[in-house]
Parts: C-alpha cells; sequence; structure tokens
C-alpha cells in the first residue's frame, strides 16, 4: 500500500513539475531595439524608429495578435504616459496572426515633439489569451530645442493688429474729410 | 413698351396675380394703382423676370422675360419700394459703380449733373450711410435714370420726400417722359403724383385689373372733371357758367363746383371767366379729386368691382 | 465691366474697406496674435515642436476662414435682402450664375485677405522649424476648396430661406458637426462612425492633410484622396448654391 502510494505521488509530482514547466514558457519572446540610424543624441523634432521582434515561441498558432507601443516620461516630478497623437502614426499592429516559430517584426516610427527623459516599450497580447508579455524597455533623453524665438513672434502678433488699427482710423479720417 | 394680358402668377400655391393687364406705349406715363398687396410689385418682379408666371402673356421691350430677362433689365431703369443703397458708398461712387453693369458708361460729369437733378450735388462725397430716407430715395431715383433706360419702372418715387423733394423728382420724370421713345412706370399710392405725370393708369386689386386706359378719358366716362369748393364775396348768378362748370350746391359758405378736364389741366383760366361774370371769389379750395372717387370706387372687397378699359 | 468683377469688387471692397470688415480683420488678427503670445508665454506651449504648432496655427486660420464663409456666404443673399439692396441688384442686368459667381469671388477675397494676413504669423512660429513653406502651401491648396464649399453652402441656405439667422444657424451647425470628430478626439474617430464621418468630412480631411504634411513630412501623392474629398466638397457646394440663387427670396 505504502509503495503504491509512493508510486501515485510519484507520478503526480511527475505531471504538475511539467505542467508547470509548461506554464512557466511564455508562447511569446519580444524583442525591441532602437533603429541604427537614430541619432546618439536625440532633440526636438527628430525622428526616431524602433524595431520589434515578436516570435511565437509556442507549440500553436496565435490568432487575433495585437502589438503597441507605448511611451512613458520619466522626467523627476513628471512622471506620465505621453499621449503618442503627435508623436507617431504607427502606434499599433492589430489582429495578427503568428504561426509557432513565426516571427513579426515591426517598425515604429517617432517624432520627438517634446524635450525630457523618455521610456518606450512594446506590449502585446492576443485574443484568446489573458495575459500581456512587455518587451524590455529604452530608454531615450530628448534634448530641447527653443521652437518659438519672441524676437520674432512679438513683433508680429503685435504689428498686424496695429496695421489695421491704423487702416480704421485712416478710412474713418478719410470718411469724415468727403 | 410693356404688352400684358391676362397675366396669372403664383408663390408657393397661392394665386397672387389672376389677371393683370397693362399696356404702356412709348411716351406713356402710366400709372400703377392699387392697395397694399394688391400685387403691384409681383407685377413688376413678373416683367423683369424675376417671378415666373404661369399664364397670359407679356412682353417687354418686345422681349419675353421668360426667355431675356437679362436683355429687358438692361435697358430698363428700376427703382424699388426701398431705396437699397450701400450705406459704405458715397453717392457718387455708388452711381459709378451700379451704372457699371449697363452698356451706357456714365461719365463723371454725368454722374454730377444727375446728382445736381436730384438735389444730391452738395452731398454726393458723404457716405450713403448719413443720408436721410428722402435723400435715399432720391440717390434711388438717380440709380434708375443714369443709366438711359428706355423704360423706367418707379415704387412708390416720391414717398418720404418733402414738398420740394417732390417737386424735383416730378420735374426730373417730366423731363424723362419728354424724351423719344420712352415710358415710365409709376406705382404709387399719391394718387397727385398720378394727377400731376400720368396720362394712362391702371387701377389692379386683389390680382387683377379692375380698371385701365386714358386717363382723362376714364376721368370722362365716369363725369369727370374735379370739384372745387369757392369762397364768394356775394351770391353769384348760376345761370349764366361757362363751358365745363357746373355748380354742386351752396353749404356752410361755400360753393361747390365741378370744373370738367384733365386733372394736369390749369382751370385758372375758367376761374377769369367766373371772375369776368361776376364770381367774386374770395378762396379757392380743391376738394378730393375724382381720380380719388376713381380709385375707391374700383378698389374694395373683391367682387364688388367690375373690368373696363377706355 | 463685366458684372461678375463689378459684384466682386463691391464685395471685396467692403471687405477691405468697411468698417465691419476692418473690425473682422482686426478680430482676426486679434485672435492669431493671443495664440502667438500664448505660445511663446506658456511654458509648456513653448516648448512644443516648430510643426506641432505651425499645425495648430494653419488649422486656426482654416477654422477661421470656414467661419467667415458662413458668415459672408449667409449675409451674401439674406443680409443684402434684409438691408433692401438685393432687389436693386436684381433688377439689373446680372444673371444669376453670374451674381453668385461675383459674390463668390468676393469670398475668394476675403479669404485672401486672411491667408495673407495670416503669413507672418506662420512666419513666426515655424520659420525656424521644418515645412514651413509646404504649411502654407497647402493652407491655399486645401483650405481655399473647404472655405469656399462652406461659403456656397451658406449662401445655398440664404438665398433659399432669404434669412440671416436662419442661414447662419444652419451653417455654422453643420461647421461644428464637420469640426466634432476633432473635438471630440481620436476616441471617436477610432469607431467606425468616425472613420466614416472623416472620410466625408472636409474639414477632417484638409487638418489631416496638414497633420500628414506639416509633421510627417509626407509627400503629395498620400494626400490625393483627400484632395479629392476637398474638391468634391466644393463642387456640392457650387451646386446647392447655383440651384437656390437660380430663384432667390427677395420680398
Amino acid at each position: 500500500m505504502k509503495t503504491w502510494k509512493r508510486l501515485l505521488a510519484a507520478v503526480l509530482m511527475t505531471f504538475w513539475f511539467v505542467s508547470v514547466s509548461e506554464a512557466a514558457q511564455p508562447p511569446v519572446s519580444l524583442m525591441l531595439q532602437p533603429d541604427n540610424s537614430n541619432p546618439a543624441a536625440p532633440m526636438m523634432g527628430d525622428h526616431l524608429r524602433f524595431w520589434s521582434t515578436i516570435t511565437n515561441t509556442g507549440s500553436s498558432t496565435i490568432d487575433g495578435l495585437v502589438a503597441w507601443i507605448s511611451l512613458v516620461e520619466i522626467d523627476p516630478g513628471n512622471e506620465q504616459p505621453v499621449d503618442l497623437e503627435d508623436w507617431s502614426a504607427q502606434k499599433a499592429v492589430t489582429g495578427a496572426r503568428l504561426r509557432p516559430g513565426a516571427h513579426l517584426m515591426t517598425a515604429w516610427p517617432m517624432r520627438l515633439i517634446k524635450g525630457g527623459d523618455y521610456r518606450v516599450v512594446v506590449s502585446v497580447t492576443d485574443r484568446g489569451g489573458r495575459q500581456v508579455y512587455t518587451s524590455p524597455t529604452i530608454q531615450f533623453h530628448v534634448r530641447q530645442k527653443p521652437v518659438l524665438q519672441v524676437g520674432r513672434v512679438l513683433p508680429v502678433a503685435a504689428g498686424i493688429p496695429v496695421f489695421f488699427i491704423g487702416m480704421m482710423v485712416f478710412t474713418r479720417r478719410r470718411r469724415r474729410r468727403a | 413698351m410693356i404688352e400684358i394680358d391676362n397675366l396669372r402668377l403664383a408663390i408657393n400655391g397661392k394665386e397672387i396675380l389672376k389677371g393683370i393687364a397693362m399696356h404702356l406705349q412709348p411716351g406713356d406715363t402710366y400709372g400703377f394703382l392699387g392697395p397694399n398687396g394688391a400685387g403691384k410689385s409681383t407685377t413688376i418682379f413678373a416683367l423683369l423676370g424675376l417671378r415666373p408666371y404661369e399664364g397670359g402673356s407679356v412682353s417687354v421691350l418686345g422681349e419675353d422675360p421668360a426667355r431675356n430677362a437679362v436683355a429687358i433689365r438692361r435697358a430698363v431703369g428700376v427703382m424699388p419700394e426701398k431705396a437699397g443703397v450701400y450705406d459704405w458708398m458715397s453717392a457718387m461712387d455708388y452711381l459709378e459703380w451700379f451704372g457699371r453693369f449697363y452698356a451706357f458708361q456714365p461719365s463723371g460729369r454725368d454722374l454730377t449733373m444727375m446728382l445736381e437733378k436730384v438735389g444730391l450735388g452738395e452731398e454726393m462725397g458723404r457716405p450713403v450711410g448719413t443720408y436721410s430716407r428722402g435723400m435715399k430715395q432720391r440717390l434711388a431715383v438717380a440709380r434708375a435714370m443714369i443709366i438711359r433706360p428706355r423704360l423706367l419702372i418707379l415704387d412708390e418715387p416720391t414717398n418720404g420726400l418733402d414738398p420740394k423733394g417732390r417737386r424735383e423728382i416730378h420735374d426730373l420724370l417730366g423731363e424723362f417722359a419728354t424724351r423719344k421713345n420712352t415710358a415710365v412706370l409709376l406705382c404709387t399710392h399719391l394718387l397727385d403724383d398720378v394727377d400731376r405725370l400720368c396720362n394712362r393708369i391702371g387701377i389692379i386689386d386683389h390680382g387683377r385689373t379692375r380698371l385701365e386706359g386714358s386717363l382723362s378719358k376714364l376721368l370722362a366716362q365716369e363725369g369727370g372733371g374735379r370739384p372745387y369748393r369757392l369762397r364768394l364775396g356775394s351770391a353769384p348768378d348760376t345761370t349764366d357758367l361757362p363751358t365745363g362748370v357746373a355748380v354742386l350746391g351752396h353749404e356752410g359758405g361755400w360753393w361747390r363746383v365741378q370744373v370738367q378736364g384733365t386733372p394736369a389741366e390749369n382751370p385758372s383760366a375758367l376761374w377769369s371767366e367766373l371772375w369776368r361774370r361776376g364770381w367774386k371769389m374770395m378762396e379757392i379750395r380743391a376738394e378730393a379729386s375724382s381720380l380719388e372717387d376713381l380709385y375707391l370706387r374700383h378698389t374694395g372687397p373683391e367682387g364688388h368691382q367690375s373690368q373696363e378699359a377706355a | 465691366m463685366n458684372p461678375i468683377l463689378t459684384i466682386a469688387r463691391n464685395e471685396s471692397t467692403q471687405m477691405l474697406m468697411s468698417r465691419r470688415g476692418l473690425a473682422w480683420l482686426l478680430t482676426f488678427s486679434g485672435l492669431l496674435s493671443a495664440f502667438s503670445v500664448l505660445l511663446v508665454s506658456n511654458t509648456e506651449l513653448s516648448l512644443l515642436d516648430n510643426a506641432q504648432v505651425l499645425y495648430m496655427m494653419t488649422g486656426t486660420v482654416l477654422a477661421a476662414g470656414a467661419l467667415v464663409a458662413a458668415i459672408l456666404g449667409s449675409d451674401a443673399y439674406a443680409g443684402e435682402k434684409e438691408r433692401g439692396t438685393l432687389i436693386p441688384l436684381l433688377c439689373a442686368p446680372i444673371a444669376p450664375d453670374a451674381l453668385l459667381a461675383g459674390k463668390a469671388i468676393g469670398l475668394l477675397a476675403a479669404w485672401g485677405v486672411m491667408f495673407m494676413t495670416s503669413i507672418p504669423y506662420l512666419w513666426a512660429v515655424g520659420a525656424s522649424g521644418q515645412n514651413l513653406g509646404a504649411a502654407v502651401c497647402y493652407l491655399a491648396l486645401f483650405g481655399t476648396p473647404v472655405v469656399l464649399g462652406f461659403g456656397y453652402l451658406a449662401m445655398a441656405v440664404s438665398s433659399r430661406t432669404g434669412s440671416v439667422i436662419t442661414s447662419l444657424l444652419t451653417t455654422i451647425t453643420l461647421l461644428m458637426l464637420a469640426a466634432s470628430p476633432l473635438l471630440i478626439g481620436p476616441g471617436l474617430r477610432g469607431t467606425a462612425i468616425g472613420r466614416a464621418l472623416d472620410a466625408i468630412n472636409p474639414l477632417a480631411g484638409a487638418l489631416n492633410t496638414f497633420d500628414s504634411v506639416i509633421i510627417d513630412s509626407d509627400p503629395f501623392t498620400a494626400q490625393t484622396t483627400r484632395l479629392i474629398l476637398v474638391a468634391v466638397w466644393l463642387v456640392i457646394g457650387l451646386l446647392a448654391a447655383r440651384r437656390s440663387a437660380s430663384q432667390p427670396v427677395f420680398q
């Protein structure tokens, strides 16, 4: 009887170990790399490009794969997610199908709108799974660039309305003279 | 110049004109009379091609407004009821600008002369927005006349004018009417204007022409002439009267007489003749014209009038 | 002189020389000045990229142009009617199409003045960045049919109703509808209805082109669909205006 119990326990332990090992193995792997042409010290207005590679490491096909890029500002005291609306038109890949062992390589172009420290990450999930897998993050610093020159804006902002006021005064005087 | 017979027109399904007739020959000054809402303005818009008509025949300067409206408007000077001038322009600039739509391009001298004729000579450089209603009215008359039209259509041209302004407009229209191959269509409520200026009239009511023809003939048919009240120094001899004068009665110290003739004719010769026959006139007052009687008899509730022509 | 040019001369002179026209231009320049000063004085906004600022400025100019088109278009027939100046025009030897064309050229002149007024502002905020030339060119190329289309639509309503207030309310409501997906943001635009609205919305088409050209530096070939959209919008507006203006309400 004891032998039976030991044998049963050994079988169950084996199944549990195997199943836990299977479950611990993620069905996708994600890589994120900067493009080789990215500037070393980017500044506002520059373009950056990142490449993500999603590999189906499982044994079944992944349907309805969704991958998306996220950007987080990490300046001290100003930590917040960034709305990518103005930064990039390429924000997600949706509905892709990935056979076991297949890769999906995606380019993520981005235009640097604002200076500061940022961290970029690509996440992926699929239609059936409940897990979200994320890539390693890439951190970069965007140098600030003075975009608006006060010396150029203020004369225009003051000069044009003054011109129209002058026109109004001129036409009024002309009418009075008439 | 204008030949309209049995004109019928509906707006949004409602019949506005139910039988309009109008006949203008060169040289005519035609008084187009009728109460508010009778269809006078709609008739004018129909003959300018601005309102499509449903029945009848319309010919203006030999053209059909349904087909050649722009050609008609090129030869017609129009003054609508509301002056409709741009407040921010000066009278001179406005007339110069408006003249560009027409074949006749008035020169600066033409413009100045016209503005002087309508009494705006001294104000021609001022923005129209500073003008009184009467001044705008006079500018609108100038606008209609500056293009040297063959046909002049005026809707209440003397409305809102002082007696001097009215006299100036009367003189202008009188002068225009003497030109060769031209005609004037005058819409007005002021029967005195018609009395003074028109040789033909048309009275419309409820969208139908009630009466049309020569003013003198119509007045004669209606037992025409004009009534006057006379205050005399002594009792007159009513048995010895010159031709064209009839005594209507004697009441409250006034003698009422009827003088035959067209409204435009001056009865001063008759007054002289009466004086010679012993009528010592201390005061003469014209009563409401017989044109007014004529007008009132042919306007009113629909169905009470008959259509006539002379 | 050609009646079309005679009317256009009157309309454009009114825009440049009348108190009303100059007051509007002063308001418009005040709006752009306030926006520019805000851009340089606000810490957050002053750090925005030039292209982003340029895009915002072109969008503002386009929206103001469409608003002016709605106002001038509404005034074109109904305003003249209410002031009593329409009947003299209709009684003059001017064909309905010529009157409409003259009014449209007058509207174009007003837009032209606004466009010229906006160039110094665009230069002031965008000269140190990218795509300033493209911004100016595309503002002219896409802004003109959008503005004229709204003007034609306003003229169609104005001549049909004879009421400035009705025409203004109708056209501005339509303008707000056209702007609503942009105001509400990407949430609505991501839905099927939002995408469908974007596909037929000339204002969105023009703004998306500004985004694409100024911010993303996309080529002209990427804008052809949207150019067709604004051209179709212009043609629809013109047809509606021609139909209504052939028999305007004037009494």
